[in-house]
C-alpha cells in the first residue's frame, strides 16, 4: 500500500489531510514540522520509504521548504513527489515551493477532490487514479 | 468523512491557540518590541484562522482574519502595539472562545453574528488606511475580504454524493420564504415540492428555534421560518417559472455538470488536473537551477501523469521518457514535457488555487501526546491505593506465620516477597501519579488577564511576576488552587496596593508589584503570593475581631501584631460591609483557609506594615494516599497526619515541668507546652512512660507553634487512603477520618488542628 507522510503544524489540519488521504485508500502517516519529518525519515532508513509527501509551508524549526530541499538531497526517498500545501497563495509563494523542489502546490484548506486526484496523479497508479477519481464523484 | 473527529480535534486546538494568544498578547503588552514573540502570535492567530478556513465558521473566521491582518502590521512595525489594541484583541479572543464553545456544543455556526461583525469591524477600525500602502500590499489584501465566487455556505447542505455527481446543469437553490408568507396565501413547503425535475429537497430553520420558556413566550407560530434547499435537474429557465412569485426569495447556484467517466477513459476533472500538474511540473524544470533529484523527482511526476491521465499518444511518450538519457538535465526533460504533454491549459481549467491570498503558520504545540480522560487515571489511581493498602497485609501475614504457626522460614519468605511488592508498588504508584501531575503554571495563566483588567477597572498600577511556574503538582490540588488563587490576588489588588499617588507619597514606586512564586519542598508545594502594598493594619484586625465578637478584648490585646493579623482568617471575621472599609486585607480569608484545607494544605499570613503582604500556601503534592505515623495511646492506636509532625522525642518524667495546670517541656532551647493524648480524646488512663521512665511526645505543628502530644508508644509510619467520617461520626471534628489497615482493621486518623 502507498504511504504518505502528512507534515503540519497544526494538529486539525493534519487529522483533515490524513482522512481526506486516509478515505482514498492510502496509509497516512504524520509530522509536525520538518524537523520531525526529516527524523522520522532518517530513523526509518532502510524501510520502504514514503511514496508521497503532503508539505505544509509555514512551520517552527523547519518550514516546507526547508523540508523539501532537504529531501531531495537524501538518498533513496528524495525522488518522492511532494505536494505542497499553504494558505498563501501569492505567486511567490507557488514559485517558492516549485523552486525548493515541491511537484504540486495546492491551496490551503485543500478541497478534497483537489488532494486526492492530486495524490492519485502524483502516485501514478492507474487503478489508485481511477478509484479515488470515482470515490470522489461518490 | 466522519467531521465529529476532526471538529472535536478542531475545538481542542482552537482552546489551546486561543489560550496561548491570550498569553502572548499579555507579554508582547510587556515587551512590545519582542519581534520573535511578535511572531509567535502572529503564528498562533494564522494556524487558528487557517484551522477556520476547513469549516464554514464565518463569524469566527471573520473575527480572527481581522485579528491577523492587525497583528500583520504590528509585526511589520506599521502598527505601534498599545492599551487600546490590546484591548480589541483581547476582547475579540474572548469572544472567539465563546463562539468555540458554542461550535463544541452545536457542532455548527450560524453565518449571521452580529457581535461577530462588530468585534471585527473594531478590529479594522485600528488598522491604518489600508489603500494607503504600497500597491502590491493592496492586491495582496483586497481578494481575502471578498473572495469571489466563493460557493455558498447553504451548498453544503446538499448531500455531498449529490453535489459532485448531479446530472449536467442540475441547479442548486435555496428558497428563504418570507417570514409573513402564510399571511399572503402561500404554501412554500408546497411550492419546494412542486419544483419540476425535483432531485433533493432539505428544510432547515431560518433562525434558531426558540430554546427556553421566555424566548417561546414571545415566539410566534404564524411566522414561517423555513429555510428550504433543493437540488432539480430541470432547466433553470423552467424552474424560474415555478418560483416566479417569489423571486427575491431564491438564491441560485449552478452545480458543476461531472458526468460518470466513460469506462477505461480518465474522466474530464482527472484531465484537467493533471493537466495543471504537467505543466506546473513544466514550470518547475524552466527554472534557471534545478537540483538532480528534483529533476528525478519531476521525471516520475510527469511518468505517473501519462499513466494516470493518458493523452493521445501516451504510450509513445512514455517509452521516449523511459528511453531519455540519466542523469538528465532539466532544460532536456522540459523539451521533452512541453513537446508531449497534453494541450496547455484553458483558462477555464485553471483551478482557482491561485486565487486565496491567505497564510499558514502553526503553533509550535506538537509533542507525542497520548489524551486520556481523567476518570481512566482516576480509575487507575484508586486501584493502586488499594494495592498499597493490600500489600501492607503481607506484614501481618507474615508475623502470623511466625508466631501462630512457627513457620519462621515461610514469614521470612514472605516478608521477603512483601518488599518487592512493596518496590513494584511504590514505583507504580508514583508513576501513575506523574500522569494526574500538571505545572501550577496552568492556573497562573488566567492571572496576568485578572490582574491587568481589575488594575486597570481600579486605577492602580501593577505589575505581576510570577516564578516557579513548572512546579508540578496533583491535578486535584492544582484545580483546588485556582479558586483561593484568585481571592487572594484580588484581595491584594483591591485592599493591598495602594493608589499610584498613594504609593508615591509613601516613597514606593507608582507601581505595585505583586509576586507569585511556587517550588517544591520535599513532598509539598509550596505557593507564595507577595504584594509591595500597604500590609495589614494589625490594630483595625484586633478591633474588627472583637467588634464582631470573635474574640475577647483582652485576649485580641494580649496577641502580638503577626498573631493578630492571623485572626482575619477566622469564619466570620469579614462580611460584605467591611470590603471598602478595611484598609488591609480580610475579605472572605476564611473561604481561601478552607479551601485549603480541603486539600489537605495550610495558609499562613505575614503583613509588614507599609511594606507589604505575603500569603504562603502550602500543599500536598497529592492527595490519594496520605502518610501518616501510627501512635498507641491506652492500648488503642492512631495515626497522626504525617506533615504536621515535626518530630518525635521521648522526654524524662524530670524534664517535664508542671506550671499549675499546664505542663511544658523545652526542647532545643524553646519551650513547647505539653498535653496528653488520652486526656484529649477523654481516655479514663494515665500516659504510660516506658521503663527508662521516658515518655513519648509526637512534636506537632499547629500553625506557628509546636505542640508535643503525649502518648504511650511510637509505631511505624504508614501509607494509607483517608476515608472521611461519615453518618453519625461525621461531625467528630477530632478525627480527620478513618483508614483501613493492612490486617483489617481500622486506624482512627486524628487531626491535632481541632484536637488541641
Amino acid at each position: 500500500m502507498n504511504r504518505i507522510l502528512v507534515i503540519d503544524d497544526a494538529a486539525t489540519v493534519r487529522l483533515y489531510h490524513r482522512k481526506l488521504l486516509g478515505d482514498a485508500g492510502w496509509h497516512t502517516e504524520e509530522a509536525s514540522n520538518g524537523v520531525e519529518a526529516l527524523e522520522r525519515l532518517h530513523a526509518e532508513a532502510g524501510q520502504a520509504p514514503f511514496d508521497l509527501y503532503v508539505v505544509d509551508v509555514n512551520m517552527p524549526k523547519l518550514d516546507g521548504y526547508g523540508f523539501v530541499r532537504e529531501l531531495r538531497r537524501l538518498p533513496l526517498v528524495h525522488q518522492a513527489p511532494v505536494v505542497m500545501v499553504s494558505t498563501e497563495a501569492q505567486a511567490r509563494d507557488a514559485s517558492a515551493a516549485l523552486d525548493a523542489g515541491a511537484n504540486v502546490y495546492l491551496v490551503k484548506p485543500a478541497r478534497p477532490g483537489a488532494l486526492v486526484l492530486t495524490a492519485a496523479l502524483l502516485l501514478g497508479a492507474r487503478e489508485i487514479a481511477r478509484t479515488t477519481a470515482q470515490g470522489v464523484q461518490r | 468523512m466522519n467531521t465529529t473527529e476532526l471538529l472535536d480535534q478542531f475545538v481542542t486546538e482552537a482552546r489551546e491557540g486561543l489560550e496561548a494568544i491570550g498569553e502572548r498578547l499579555l507579554e508582547v503588552e510587556r515587551n512590545p518590541a519582542d519581534a520573535a514573540l511578535l511572531n509567535d502570535l502572529f503564528r498562533l492567530v494564522h494556524t487558528l484562522k487557517g484551522n477556520c478556513g476547513l469549516f464554514e465558521f464565518k463569524p469566527l473566521e471573520r473575527v480572527v482574519h481581522a485579528g491577523e491582518d492587525l497583528l500583520d502590521r504590528v509585526r511589520q512595525g506599521k502598527l505601534p502595539y498599545g492599551p487600546e489594541l490590546a484591548d480589541a484583541l483581547l476582547d475579540a479572543m474572548d469572544y472567539s472562545a465563546e463562539l468555540i464553545d458554542r461550535i463544541e456544543r452545536e457542532q455548527r455556526l450560524d453565518t449571521a453574528d452580529a457581535r461577530a461583525d462588530a468585534l471585527a469591524k473594531a478590529l479594522r477600525a485600528l488598522l491604518p488606511d489600508t489603500p494607503a500602502l504600497d500597491g502590491s500590499e493592496q492586491t495582496a489584501h483586497a481578494p481575502a475580504a471578498a473572495p469571489p465566487q466563493e460557493p455558498p455556505a447553504w451548498l453544503t447542505r446538499i448531500p455531498a454524493n449529490l453535489a459532485t455527481n448531479a446530472p449536467a446543469g442540475a441547479t442548486a437553490l435555496r428558497y428563504l420564504p418570507e417570514p409573513d408568507c402564510f399571511f399572503k396565501g402561500e404554501d412554500p413547503w408546497r411550492l419546494a415540492l412542486t419544483a419540476p425535475g425535483l432531485l433533493h429537497a432539505g428544510v432547515a430553520e431560518n433562525a434558531p428555534w426558540p430554546q427556553d420558556a421566555a424566548a417561546l413566550a414571545d415566539w410566534d407560530c404564524y411566522r414561517c421560518n423555513l429555510d428550504i434547499v433543493l437540488v432539480s435537474a430541470a432547466a433553470k429557465a423552467e424552474l424560474e417559472q415555478h418560483f416566479r412569485c417569489v423571486p427575491e426569495q431564491v438564491e441560485w447556484h449552478g452545480l458543476a455538470a461531472v458526468p460518470q467517466p466513460a469506462a477505461g477513459e480518465a474522466p474530464p476533472a482527472l484531465r484537467e488536473r493533471a493537466s495543471a500538474i504537467w505543466h506546473e511540473q513544466l514550470a518547475l524544470l524552466s527554472r534557471p537551477s534545478v537540483a538532480p533529484h528534483s529533476v528525478e523527482a519531476a521525471r516520475r511526476a510527469l511518468r505517473g501523469l501519462l499513466c494516470a491521465a493518458p493523452w493521445a499518444d501516451s504510450e509513445a511518450a512514455m517509452a521516449t521518457l523511459d528511453a531519455l538519457p540519466r542523469p538528465l538535465e532539466a532544460a532536456a526533460l522540459a523539451a521533452w514535457a512541453s513537446v508531449h504533454g497534453p494541450a496547455p491549459r484553458t483558462a477555464a481549467a485553471v483551478p482557482d488555487d491561485s486565487r486565496r491570498t491567505e497564510e499558514s503558520t502553526g503553533g509550535e504545540r506538537t509533542q507525542r501526546v497520548l489524551k486520556v480522560g481523567q476518570e481512566k487515571v482516576d480509575r487507575l489511581m484508586d486501584l493502586i491505593g488499594e494495592m498499597v493498602v493490600a500489600k501492607n497485609g503481607l506484614p501481618y501475614l507474615a508475623q502470623r506465620a511466625e508466631t501462630t504457626f512457627g513457620q519462621r522460614e515461610l514469614a521470612r519468605e514472605i516478608k521477603a516477597q512483601y518488599g518487592v511488592i512493596h518496590r513494584i508498588a511504590e514505583d507504580m504508584q508514583r508513576a501513575i501519579m506523574e500522569v494526574r501531575m500538571l505545572p501550577v503554571g496552568v492556573v497562573f495563566q488566567r492571572f496576568g488577564r485578572l490582574v491587568r483588567d481589575l488594575s486597570r477597572r481600579l486605577g492602580k498600577e501593577v505589575q505581576l511576576l510570577v516564578e516557579g511556574e513548572d512546579t508540578e503538582a496533583d491535578k486535584n490540588v492544582i484545580e483546588a488552587l485556582a479558586d483561593p488563587l484568585i481571592h487572594i490576588l484580588r484581595n491584594s489588588l483591591d485592599h493591598g496596593i495602594e493608589q499610584p499617588a498613594q504609593r508615591l507619597a509613601a516613597g514606593k514606586p507608582a507601581h505595585g508589584t505583586i509576586r507569585i512564586t511556587a517550588r517544591q519542598e520535599g513532598d509539598r508545594v509550596v505557593i507564595e503570593i507577595a504584594d509591595d502594598g500597604a500590609g495589614v493594619n494589625a490594630a483595625r484586625v484586633r478591633a474588627k475581631a472583637v467588634e464582631r465578637g470573635l474574640v475577647p478584648e483582652d485576649r485580641a490585646a494580649a496577641l502580638s501584631d503577626e498573631q493578630a493579623v492571623q485572626l482575619i482568617f477566622l469564619p466570620g471575621f469579614s462580611t460584605a460591609d467591611t470590603v471598602s472599609d478595611l484598609s488591609g486585607r480580610g475579605v472572605g480569608m476564611d473561604v481561601v483557609r478552607t479551601a485549603v484545607e480541603r486539600v489537605n494544605g495550610q495558609v499562613t499570613l505575614s503583613s509588614r506594615p507599609g511594606l507589604g503582604t505575603s500569603l504562603r500556601l502550602s500543599l500536598p503534592l497529592s492527595m490519594a494516599v496520605s502518610n501518616v505515623m501510627v501512635i498507641e495511646s491506652a492500648g488503642r492506636r492512631f495515626g497522626v497526619p504525617m506533615d504536621l509532625i515535626v518530630e518525635t522525642v521521648r522526654v524524662h518524667g524530670d524534664d517535664i515541668h508542671h506550671f499549675k495546670q499546664a505542663r511544658t517541656t523545652v526542647l532545643r532551647g524553646r519551650i513547647v507546652p505539653l498535653r496528653e493524648l488520652n486526656d484529649l480524646l477523654a481516655l479514663d488512663a494515665p500516659q504510660r512512660a516506658n521503663d527508662d521512665g521516658e515518655l513519648a511526645v509526637l512534636v506537632v505543628r499547629l500553625g506557628a507553634e509546636n505542640v508535643g502530644l503525649v502518648v504511650d508508644q511510637f509505631h511505624g509510619a504508614s501509607d494509607i487512603i483517608l476515608k472521611p467520617l461519615e453518618g453519625v461520626l461525621a461531625g467528630m471534628t477530632g478525627f480527620a477520618g478513618t483508614a483501613l489497615m493492612g490486617d483489617g482493621g481500622v486506624l482512627m486518623i486524628l487531626n491535632p488542628k481541632e484536637l488541641l
